[in-house]
Order: C-alpha cells, then structure tokens, then sequence
C-alpha cells in the first residue's frame, strides 16, 4: 500500500489525514504542542498507524508523501522570532521599507480600526537603523546602469553589517527585476566576505516591480528562512530514523506545495501554509460533487475564513498583508473577516448591539467554556438557542455551561437593553449571520461574481450551525457541510489532496503589446527556471501543467489584473486575444464600461504557475444508502430563526444517518466535530459522500 | 485687483439649510419620503444593527466602485475621493474613509438642489446631478466634482447617494487647474452649479461635453464621471433591495436613527469634557505667486455642556489668490478633525454630528469667502489651515480629561506640498500628474506616544504613496532619494511624526526637461503648531539646483546624497511658483511632519538617542532642542545630559546660571 | 478638584492655575499663563527644523516666541508666528468643571 498523508498544525489542534490508493482513508487529532510542534506532528502519525490498525514504522515506510501545513513561518514573523537580518540596497532609498508607502498605517486592519485613526500606528521597523546600508549603484526604468556597482563599498558595508550581528542578509536594489547584474555581483561579494551566511536576492524572492513590497517580502523572507530550515532539518531526519522513505512536502499560500529541502529558500511563500488547505479541501470536494464556483466559509472558534473556488480552481491574489506590510507573495485568497464563535457581543456608548470585531480568542474563550471569560461569544448564544448541546460539544470532550452562558448575556447584553436572555441571544444570532452575510458578499463582489452563481461550503466547528442563515441572505441556493470521513480534518484532507505548485515571475512594465518577441522570450524563461525547479523537487508526477499570466492594466492605474495567457508562444494575433481577454476581464471585475482604454494597455509583470500533480490522490469512499426517513435522537427546544422564535426540533445523531435520509427543519444534526442547525424552511439530505446538502423550500 | 462683487452670484452662495425649510421650500414638486417617529420608536435591536451594517457596507461598496473604476492616480493611489449616503434631504447618514473633507458639505448641496432644481428641471428617477460649485457645496474647490444622485422608492424621494473626487485637471491658466498666479476664480475652472448630467440612466451628452471641454485631460474626468455614475448605482441597487426586504419606512427608521446615535454619543462624550473656551490661529504664507503675505486663520472654540461652537471672529479678510475657501471648504476643514479625533469610537454619520456644532464666521473671511475670490487650492490651504488651528483647539479641549485625552493628536503635517508635473513623457505622450509623495507627512504628537513617522494626512485616513520605481515608470523622471527627513517632526516630550523628502531629476523625456507647478506655503513659518510645550513642526523647504553636476556624479560611480554634493546653482523656492526643469537641473521638496507635545527636555533621553539612531533627530538637534548629549557610541551621556538640560532650561528662557536675565 | 489643563498645567476650585512640575503659580482660570515668562527669539533658534530664514519668503516680523513656567522654567507653549501679532493661543476653563 502506498500512502499520502496531510498534516495540518494549527494552534490548537493537530490534524492528519491519510488516503491510500484504494480509497481507504483515516483521521486523527491530537492536541499541538507549542513552542516545539514537531511533537503533535509525530504524535498524530502514531494515532494515525494506531487508526489504520499498524505500527508507526510500517504506515511511515508505506507512505510517500507527507504534505506539511505549518504555522511555523507566520508564527515567527508575528511573534518577531526571527533572524537578525541585514539590508543592502541603492543609495537614497532605505527608508522606503520605513515609509511603507504610508500606507502600512493602516494596511490589513479592519475598518474600526481604520476609523479610530489617532491610535493607528506602523508596525515596529522591520530591520533596526544598524544593520541597514545604502550603496553607490543605480539602474534605470529600463534596465540600463546608470552608476555601476560600489564593490568596495559593498565590501565594507557587508562586513559592518556581519560586525553588526546580521545572521542574514538581504539585498533589494532599485529596477533589479530588470537588470540583476548588480544583485548577483552582490550576492558573490557577500559570500566572499561572509562564507555561509544566509543570503536573498530581491531578483530571485520577488522580481516584481514596486520596490517597497519587494524589499519587505526579500527581507521577511531572509528573517525566515533559517528558522524554517532549522525546523525542518531535525522533523526530516525524525522521520527518517522511523522508517519514513518519501518526501516530505511543505504546502504555501499559494495551495500547492513545494519540497522540504527547497521550501526555506522560499519560505515566505509558505506564511498561507495552514490558511489555504480548507480551500483545496474545497476544491477537489467540488470536484467531486461537480461544483464549478464554490464559496468555502471556515468558521472555527477564533477566526471566520472565506475563499473562493471559481470555474473549479481557487481564486488566488498575488500579494498578501502580514503585520501591516506589504507581501509579493501568490497565495490562495483567504479573506478573515472576524472572530468566528470567539466574536464579543456588546452594547456600544450609543446603546446599540454589536457583534464583533473584539474576539475572546482562544483563552479565555466563550464564557460557557469557563476558563475564565465573562463577555458573551457567538458560541455562549450558539449554547443558548439550543443548537450546541453541552453535554456532547466536541463528541463530549468540552464541558459547557450554559449558566455561565446566559450569566454574561444576561449582564452585558440583555439586561442593559432591557431584553429576556432568550430576546437578547436571539438577536446576536442573527446579527452575527446578517454581518457574515455582509461580508461574504464584499468578497463575492469585489472578485467580480455574483454569490447567487455560488455553492456555499460550510466547515470549521461553528460554520455549519450559522451556515443555513448567511447562505439564505447572500441567495445562495445549496449549501454543503462536509460530514463524511474527511469532517473533522478537512483542511489535513486538502493538504494530502494538493499538488506541487511552483511560482516563477518577472516584472518588464512595457506599453502593450509588447514585441512578439520580448513576450515569448519572458515566458520562456520562465519555463526554464520552473523546470529546473521541479526537477530539483526530485518527485514523479502523473502530471505537470503550466499556467501563464499577465498583469496588465490601463496606463496610470492602479489595478493590475492577472490575465490568462496561453502556455504555448503566441503571435500578434495572439497579443491581440490577451488583451481582448484583459478587457473583458477588467469589465467582469469593475464594471461595464469601467476601462480607461483611450489610456493605453502596459504589460507589468509575467507570471507562471507550474502544477506538477502526484500521483496518489485521495479518494472519498461513499457511505451506505439509508430508507425512510432517519429517526431523531431526541427533540430540544431551539431557536433558529427571528421570525419563528423557539420550535421544537428533531436532533438527529450524524451516525444514524445514511446516504439519501432527507430531513425537514427545524432540525439539528451533531456529529463529533460539530452541529448542523436546519431552520424552519430548508431540507437537508445526504448525500453518497456523507455531506449534508441543505436547500431551501422557501426564505 | 479687489475682489469686485458680481450681482447674480448670491443665489450660490449656500448655506446649511434646515430640513424643514429645505421640505417647505420644495413643497409639492417633489415628494419626499418620511418616516413618523413611532416607526423609529419601535425598532427592535437586531433589525437596527443588521441594516446599520448593511448601510456601512453599501457606503464601501461604493468606494471600492470608485476607486476600481477611476482612472485617476490621485484617486486610485491617494484615496482623494469619497461616497456617501444621505437621507432624502441631504443628511450625511454614512460616508467612506476616505477623504473626509470632501463628503462633508454633501449636504449643502443636496439641499441645494432640492431647492432650486426640484420645480426645473425637475427631480426624477434615474437623474444624477454633477457640481463642482464650491459656493453651492458637494466639494473645497473646482477639482472636487461631486455626482449625487436621488433615490425614488413608490414615487416618493427616499434618499441621496454621492460620490466626489479630486480631477486632474478641468481646466483654468496652470495645468492642474492650480493657477498660482491666480488673482480671484476667473482665473481658474469654471465652477459649475448642479446640473442634471444623467437623465433617466442615461448621461446626457450635451451636458457631459460642456463639462468635459474644459479640461486638458477630458478622457480622463470622462472615466471618472462613470465610475462615479458606478458607484451611485451599486448603491441604489443595494438600497432598492433592502428596502424591498425591510421596507422603506425602517430602513428610512434606521438613517434616523443612525443620525440621533451619533450625536447622542457626541453629546455624551462632550458632557464628560470641562466646558471653556479654547483660542488658536492658522498660519498661511502667500496667497499666489509673488506674494510675501502671511494670512491668519483664528478660532475659538467654546464648549458648553454638549454643544461645541467653533468662532472664526479675528480671520483675516479674503485675499487677492487662490487660497480662499468656501463656507462648504470651512465645514470640509471642521469635519476631519471632528471625526478623527472625536469619533474614532462614533459612529461617522456627519449628519448627526453637525447638529452638536454651531459655526460663527463672517462672509468675505479668508475661510468664508465670497464670489469671485480665488478659491483653486482652497482644500489644502484655507480649509487645511482651518482643519489645522480646528486640530489646536480640540486636542486642547480633549486635554483636559484624562481619559479622552488619548484621542488627541497635535496637528498634522501642516499643508500639501504641491508639486505638478506637466509635459512629454518617456513614450512620447503628453502628460499631467500631482507628485503625490507628500501624502506621507508626519502625523502630529500624541499624549502618550509620538505622532506616527510619514503616516499620512489628517483628513485621509487611508492616504497611500507610489512607489519610485511606478514614478520612474510613468514619468520621466529619476530619484536621487526619497527619504524621512532629521528634525522635520516637531520636538517635544512625544515627537510629531517626521516628514520626508524627494529629490529628482528629468529623465528621459523628448523634451529634455519638464514643467513643473509649486503651491507649498510653510515656508516662511511652519504651519503644524505644537500643544502643551511642544514645538511645531519643521518648514516646507523646496530647493531647485540649476545646471548641477549631477551627470558627472553618475558616470564617476556616485549617487550625490546631499544638495551641497550637487553643484550648481540653488534656488530656494517660495510658496508659489511655476516653472521648468532641464536636464541637469535637479528639484528637492520636502514636506512636513506633525506637531510636538509637551516640553522637549522633558523627553526620555534614550528616546531621543534612538532617534539619532534612526536618523529622525540630528545630533545637533539632540543636543539644542532635547538637551540630550550623546557618547561617542550614540548612547546618552547622563550626567552630561543632565548638566546640559539644565543650563538649556536657563538659557532658552533668556536667563543665565544666577537667574538673570540675558538678550536672547 | 483640581483640573489637569494640559501635560504642565493645573486648575484649582479656586480658579487658580499652577505648573504640575513645581506647584508654582502660574496664572488664572480667565488667563491660565498670565503669570507666565515669554520670551521671544528668532524663528531658526527653535532648531535645525526651520530650514531657511523667514525674510526670503515674508515681509513682516517672524519670531519664536515661548511661554514658561517661571519657577521651573518648563515650556508650556511654543510658537513661531508674526512678531507683530498678538499671541492667539488661548484657553480658559470654566472654574469648578
């Protein structure tokens, strides 16, 4: 047997989940184990070989690939644990990572926050003043040098920097997309001077144009890199001593994964690690159930996540926001857009309910959790409307008191509005659904889509209870909840189900169309460089696909588009069709009518995506067919809808349940990593997958 | 040349109206919806939130629209643009974050138009109606075009959605319609009162070309025209659909509402403020290429129990140029700070707030001036001045308590540093752009921290700068730097924000040079005051080095760092001017930082030695403004220190060691 | 009750305005730095920040003029304006607020 395995660390749970060619499948979870994770990572395989009925050393020397989701990047640039970086660039030009184009006042936070203006700040100076240096060198626009390279200079600047405690360098130079003579010849000097320091090009992280996200991503990268090989160094070698023969993959933002042993040299593309497996769960799900457009809602206990799943592949973005700085790094595009069941109710200074943004987070929690928390959570109001039941959250394994509960909405929400508990948790439900909805929406929209051409996928522990109602007001006509093998996991399930994707890009800004020439010359170099990569990724694959892009944009704008490009060379008919093909886009994104053509067409930026697919992926099997209709468990007493207030309601048992049993809300299924609510007017049925598809007879 | 009165011009010359008397003035021509005060009375917790929410994330749909569609750097990159919704007279129920100046005097317009144009030509579904009629409202000056447009549900007027935002260029005797050598609006765009430029969804094209015709750039306003016609339309889609789901009266229920919560929360907050009155002036030097004028801008603020007035009595005359604003630019120079500074917790429905605010000012005042004053740059100098001494005053009443006082900020960067750059580019196009760098100013000194380094404008809370490399891209042009600037945040026991500097040179145009237009006033004295002891913030210094050695430097391996590495000549340049640049000619500007707070010897020594550090205090600054001796390694000499702070207390106060007194 | 007025200055009941740094009398509710030391110099004294002498660009007086607490010699406010002008920075707390 062979196995493919994902594993998805995230800050409290460690996930696996392994398929193998037949379509047998497992899932485990096991506590993390922060600060050293790779504890929970081997822990999970034995509970994984115990799940499949073997020991540790036959599953690992079975499996070929391990598919790694790890926070151990995002965590270290969060937390500032990072690598002691210096920073050489042009002379006149430091301070444009300390400027942040303005804008990282504000970059990534949420509107409240935007609004509350005199309390926003920069985040803290991402290298210190002693470990920065200017040097005599220029490049023009056009990639031609304008003042040659310094190299004494630089030699007496590295060796201040390696004086200075620089464990790593980066290098970000002016217009090196368009001309790295000079970085490389830095990148020799450095080695000269300071043998096995850990070095990053700007020309080879991001060869993007735009110097200020250019210089953040290289210099984020290089503060990363070294950690990121010195985790995983010691977890493969782990792996080895127990019998482990295949690769070990590292999944990035950008949902498909890369080789352990090349991942820290890119590692800042791995920040969206455990952000994007969610989304390929989606995915390949999507695949299966034939969805074409997907919108994948994660409602966890912290966080609230949606992406997009468009013509049967994720919609992706090709810069991100960490810290308030501005990244170049392709990623999946994973939006949070609040706290999930941790989100505070409040009544703000005007007497006014609110819901969110202000999260209990992971500790203390929802008060009902009693660790401590005393302001009421969309999880206490969950708890209190009856679709939690406290006695089997989690399978049973949490405890929930419903006093404590009704104890915090009592206090701060009712009783200062003068509502019943039951009015007041009421309202904070279907605030927290109208919000959601809200949000979704901007997602959907500001992608270029209308959500009513969408499937809704609800998971995460909270999502499926919220999921009927937000559905409902974005008039999404189905929604899913994966219930079969892969519920509890689902995002260990998209990682074991992911391919290797590489990214290669080069900014040439030019007036379009360019010389047919130019344009397929930079797409071949692409390849190139792609090719050598996967070939250093040392894997056989059942497949390898290239996908080209451009983006382009009207002279003068802002808003750059990533266009398709055909994988093969074009001529100027060819040229012709991308920019057709720009316009229609640009059209579908903002507007008819909303181009500036009069204004010209540029070529920024030339992207490839090489998709190199593996030859194992996981099937789900399918589950018994039932008859009749499925017997409840019991009835409770729930609220699930403002306008029909408390009903009786079947509780269905997830295990009771088969294929084709069709059941009526008011209901709720609870299945052991979370709960169904089905309000009055949608049908919920289940499908050969064991997912539970929700339609509605009537909004 | 006086400003000679022009009869006619008195109908534009608005003021806010009352909604009663905006209602009795329309009467029957057209019906406007209303909403009793039991339907308000009875709305329920939840439907209340979820729809404010939804109105909220109407507001920003538009932005987005406009700002997707815009083909304009100044709103794509700058976010000098904003949206709004109003109710079906006018108030302000929501407006964007963006630039806030321009949505505050929406309302005025609005008003307006229903009073004028409600009988002719009439009012109508589908009609959207443009201004750029400063006197009128809907904008500071001709640039700010406004696009609102009215609402019908069942045939009654429900509400206004608005859109406005900064164009390039309409015209007037300078590109970019900043006229320095302006002596009153003829020379200048051509303002244009309301008018009905879409008419039943469609545009109008007679209107649109009269519009269009004026400009150097027509294509480009064309675009934005539509992208504002965009974003007027996402909103009415979405309205349209929320009033059919909670019908019109409660979703009208909750603009009130939403209204009533914001002054409610102001008035509130207000009442735990001390009452008093709190006095401060604005600065201006130069009125217009040539003049060596300096212009004051005085307010008293008097706050008495919930209600604030703000008393321009003391404001110098309007002047012969182009910095004079329009009662609409004084309200637009009032609403930032209000909303930064006192509703960063408050929900921004300027709406209601205004009905917290009583405004004193005397026609034909440099902030309140009368047609045809010059009024071109009227957003960032008159109103900007007002927002600045507006800033004073605030801060200094949120200072007395000790809680509110954390939302204060000194003032920011005290004016926009202007810099137009006109000719032919690098491809052989003709080309107009505002260097949009200064929008990283310096962010004005807070009581418990320093005021944030480059971090933007005050009344754009999300303001953004290009990157070099997509200047050197777009226009021939080629940085020597862009960088912060030592000493340009204003000292004091918490720093303002520095500002920075450009320096550049033509590149690569056909022509061998550009055009370039300068209206950046501080230069005399500088404009960002300081509270509490802190000293303002550092001058405006622009300096244009004539024939320099620039390209010598290059081919010898060297990027020159400093003016004096340049050669040539220099020329200081003052606040207003217009000239060209040729190929060896090198142009620095610099803009400015924010206000200090509090006495500057009061600062933590290792503070000021980390700003050495970080090159945001010289070490001569160090040493005479903070007192602060450094070592040999860049730490603090305590003892030194000490010794040093306190002959500097004596000496600065014109004493010397046995207390007497000295010539200062 | 004692009033804080800014980061330097106190209210009293009685109306009296003192330095926070030195509990010396400073000035009144009516005129909070009447009691106050001024000086006035010129503008470039105030530091490496004004960056050119005011008589290339202006006509008329530019000073810098500051206000300290007379014990203590803290500076309680700062300003670079005409010299020809009256100081327009002003307050006045209502007593017993």
């Amino acid at each position: 047997m062979a196995y493919v395995i994902g594993i998805d660390i995230g800050g409290t749970f460690t996930d696996a989940f392994a398929a193998d060619e037949s379509g047998r499948v497992a899932a485990t979870k096991t506590p993390s184990t922060p600060p050293d994770f790779s504890q929970g990572f081997l822990t999970v395989l034995d509970e994984m070989a115990g799940a499949l009925g073997i020991s540790t050393r036959a599953l690992l020397s079975d499996t070929n690939y391990i598919i790694h989701g790890t926070t151990s990047t995002l965590n270290a640039l969060v937390t500032g644990d990072v690598a002691a970086v210096g920073f050489l660039t042009t002379r006149g030009h430091a301070d444009s990572v300390a400027i942040m184009n303005l804008e990282g006042r504000y970059a990534g936070l949420g509107s409240d926050r935007v609004q509350d203006m005199v309390l926003t700040n920069k985040p803290a100076p991402l290298v210190p003043p002693q470990l920065i240096r200017e040097l005599d060198e220029r490049i023009d626009y056009k990639g031609h040098e304008v003042v040659s390279l310094d190299e004494t200079g630089a030699r007496v600047a590295i060796r201040e920097l390696v004086d200075a405690g620089a464990q790593a360098i980066a290098v970000s130079l002016l217009w090196s997309f368009l001309n790295d003579s000079h970085e490389r010849r830095l990148g020799e000097l450095i080695t000269e001077e300071a043998p096995g320091l850990y070095v990053a090009l700007s020309c080879d992280v991001s060869p993007r144009i735009r110097e200020y996200a250019r210089s953040a991503t290289t210099i984020m990268n290089t503060q990363v890199g070294p950690r990121l090989r010195d985790y995983l160094r010691p977890l493969e070698a782990e792996l080895r001593e127990r019998g482990f023969g295949g690769s070990l993959l590292v999944m990035q933002g950008s949902g498909g994964c890369v080789d352990s042993s090349d991942a820290p040299s890119r590692a800042i593309t791995t920040i969206g690690s455990v952000l994007t497996g969610g989304v390929v769960g989606c995915t390949r799900l999507a695949e299966s159930l034939g969805h074409r457009n997907v919108i994948s809602t994660d409602m966890g206990g912290t966080t609230f996540l949606a992406g997009l799943v468009v013509d049967g592949a994720p919609v992706s973005t090709t810069s991100t926001v960490l810290n308030q700085y501005q990244l170049n790094v392709p990623m999946v595009d994973v939006h949070t857009l609040g706290a999930g069941g941790g989100a505070i109710a409040w009544v703000d200074a005007g007497h006014n309910l609110r819901v969110g943004p202000r999260s209990a987070g992971a500790r203390p929690g929802p008060a009902c959790y009693g660790d401590g928390g005393t302001e009421p959570t969309v999880s206490d109001v969950d708890l209190l409307l009856g679709i939690i039941n406290p006695g089997n959250f989690l399978g049973g394994r949490k405890k929930l008191s419903k006093e404590l509960a009704a104890q915090a909405v009592r206090t701060h929400i009712a009783e200062p509005l003068g509502l019943s508990v039951d009015d007041a948790a009421a309202a904070v439900y279907a605030i927290q659904n109208a919000q959601t909805a809200d949000l979704v929406r901007k997602v959907v929209v500001t992608s270029g889509h209308d959500p009513r051409d969408f499937v809704l996928y609800a998971f995460g522990g909270a999502g499926p209870m919220h999921c009927a109602s937000y559905a409902a007001d974005l008039e999404v006509g189905e929604v899913v909840v994966p219930l079969g093998s892969t519920a509890a996991v689902f995002s260990a399930y998209g990682l074991a189900a992911s391919d290797i994707v590489l990214t290669a890009e080069l900014s040439a800004p030019a007036n379009f169309p360019t010389p047919v020439a130019d344009f397929n010359s930079s797409f071949a170099h692409l390849r190139a460089e792609l090719e050598d990569r996967l070939a250093d990724q040392k894997l056989k694959f059942a497949h390898v696909a290239y996908r080209n892009e451009a983006d382009m944009r009207y002279t003068l704008q802002l808003a750059e588009v990533a266009t398709p490009v055909p994988a093969e060379t074009v001529d100027e008919s060819g040229l012709a069709d991308i920019a057709t093909g720009f316009g229609e886009l640009y059209e579908r994104l903002y507007g008819k009518g909303s181009g500036f053509a009069e204004a010209g067409l540029q070529l920024i930026t030339y992207r490839t995506q090489a998709v190199g697919m593996l030859p194992i992926r996981p099937q789900l099997g399918e589950i018994p067919s039932g008859r009749g209709d499925p017997t409840p468990s019991s009835t409770r007493r729930v609220f699930l809808d403002a306008r029909r207030g408390w009903q009786d309601a079947d509780i269905h048992d997830y295990r009771d349940l088969a294929a084709g049993h069709e059941l009526k809300g008011p209901a709720v299924v609870e299945a052991p990593t979370t709960t169904v609510a089905l309000p009055e007017g949608c049908i919920g049925r289940v499908d050969r997958l064991g997912n539970l598809v929700i339609r509605y007879t009537q909004v | 040349m006086p400003v000679i009165p022009v009869a006619g011009s008195e109908e534009f010359a608005n003021l806010p109206t009352s909604p009663a008397e905006t209602r009795r003035i329309v009467g029957t021509a057209v019906k406007l919806h209303e909403v009793g005060q039991s339907v308000i009375d009875a709305l329920d917790p939840l439907t209340y939130e979820v729809i404010r929410h939804r109105l909220t994330s109407i507001t920003e749909e538009m932005g987005e629209a406009l700002k997707r569609m815009s083909g304009s750097v100044v709103v794509t990159d700058c976010n000098d643009f904003d949206a709004a919704i109003m109710d079906e007279v006018g108030d302000v129920v929501q407006v964007g974050l963006y630039n806030t100046e321009l949505a505050a005097s929406l309302d005025m317009a609005v008003s307006w138009t229903l009073r004028h144009r409600a009988a002719r030509p009439g009012i109508a579904p589908g009609d959207m109606f443009l201004c750029n009629d400063p006197w009128v409202g809907g904008g500071l000056h001709q640039n700010d075009v406004s696009l609102f447009a009215p609402l019908f549900i069942d045939g009654e007027l429900f509400a206004w959605t608005g859109a406005v935002a900064h164009q390039v260029d309409l015209g007037g005797v300078s590109p970019g319609s900043w006229s320095v050598a302006a002596t009153d609006v003829f020379w200048e765009s051509v303002p244009t009162p309301p008018v009905k430029i879409v008419e039943n969804g469609e545009i109008r094209d007679d209107i649109e070309d009269m519009y269009l015709r004026r400009s150097r750039v027509p294509k480009l306003v064309a675009l934005d025209l539509r992208a504002k016609i965009g974003a007027n339309n996402v909103a009415h889609e979405r309205l349209h659909a929320l009033c059919e789901k909670y019908g019109a009266a409660t979703v009208k229920a909750v603009m009130r509402r939403v209204l009533k919560d914001a002054e409610t929360r102001l008035r509130a907050k207000l009442s735990e403020l001390p009452d008093g009155s709190w006095t401060s002036v604005a600065h201006q030097d130069s009125a217009r290429s040539g003049d060596r004028g300096i212009y004051k801008i005085v307010c008293t603020l008097t706050k008495t129990r919930d209600t604030l007035t703000f008393d321009f009595t003391g404001t110098d005359p309007q002047v012969d140029g182009l910095i004079n604003c329009t009662y609409a630019g004084l309200r637009g120079g009032i609403m930032p700070v209000l909303l930064t500074t006192l509703c960063g917790d408050i929900p921004w429905a300027p709406g209601g707030l205004y009905r917290c605010v009583e405004i004193i000012s005397e026609p034909g005042t440099i902030n309140n001036c009368t047609f045809p004053s010059g009024i071109g740059k009227a957003s960032v100098a008159s109103a900007w001045a007002t927002t600045n001494v507006v800033t004073e005053c605030l801060a200094g009443l949120l200072d007395a308590h000790p809680e509110h006082r954390k939302r204060l900020m000194s003032v920011c960067c005290g004016t926009w540093d202007f810099a137009l750059l006109a000719g032919v580019d690098q491809r052989g196009g003709g080309f107009v752009t505002m260097l949009c760098d200064s929008m990283a100013g310096g962010l004005g000194a807070r009581t418990h921290s320093d005021g944030v380094d480059t971090g933007g404008l005050a009344c754009i809370p999300m303001g953004r700068v290009a990157d070099v490399e997509m200047n050197e891209f777009s226009f021939p042009m080629l940085y020597l730097w862009r960088r912060e600037e030592a000493d340009s945040g204003g000292p004091g026991r918490f720093r303002g924000g520095v500002g920075a500097s450009s320096c550049f040179i033509p590149y690569d145009s056909p022509l061998g040079g550009v055009h370039l237009v300068v209206s950046a006033p501080g230069k005399a004295l500088p404009l960002a005051g300081g509270l509490a002891g802190g000293l303002p913030a550092g001058t405006q210094h622009d300096v244009l080095l004539r024939s320099t050695s620039v390209h010598e430097d290059f081919a010898a391996g060297r990027i020159p760092a400093l003016l004096s590495e340049l050669g040539g000549e220099a020329e200081v340049i003052p606040s207003h001017h217009e000239t060209d640049l040729g190929s060896a000619d090198v142009y620095f500007t610099h803009w400015q930082g924010g206000g200090g707070y509090g006495d500057p010897l009061l600062r933590e020594p290792g503070a000021v030695a980390a700003d050495v550090i970080a090159h945001k205090v010289s070490v001569t600054g160090a040493h005479d403004v903070y007192g602060v001796v450094l070592a040999s390694d860049g730490t603090v000499d305590q003892d030194a220190t000490t010794s040093h702070r306190s002959a500097l207390r004596l000496s600065r106060a014109g004493l010397d060691s046995d207390r007497q007194e000295v010539n200062a | 009750m004692s009033l804080f007025i800014d980061d330097n200055l106190e209210q009293h009941s009685d109306g009296s305005v003192t330095c926070r740094h030195c509990s010396h009398l400073v000035g009144d509710a009516a005129a909070p730095m009447n009691a106050a030391r001024v000086t006035e110099t010129a503008p470039r004294t105030a530091g490496p920040s004004v960056r050119e002498d005011a008589a290339l660009f202006a006509d008329r007086p530019i000073v810098f003029r500051r206000t300290f607490c007379p014990e203590c010699l803290t500076l309680l406010q700062a300003e670079i304006v005409p010299g020809d002008e009256v100081s327009s920075r002003h307050r006045s707390l209502i007593v017993g607020a």
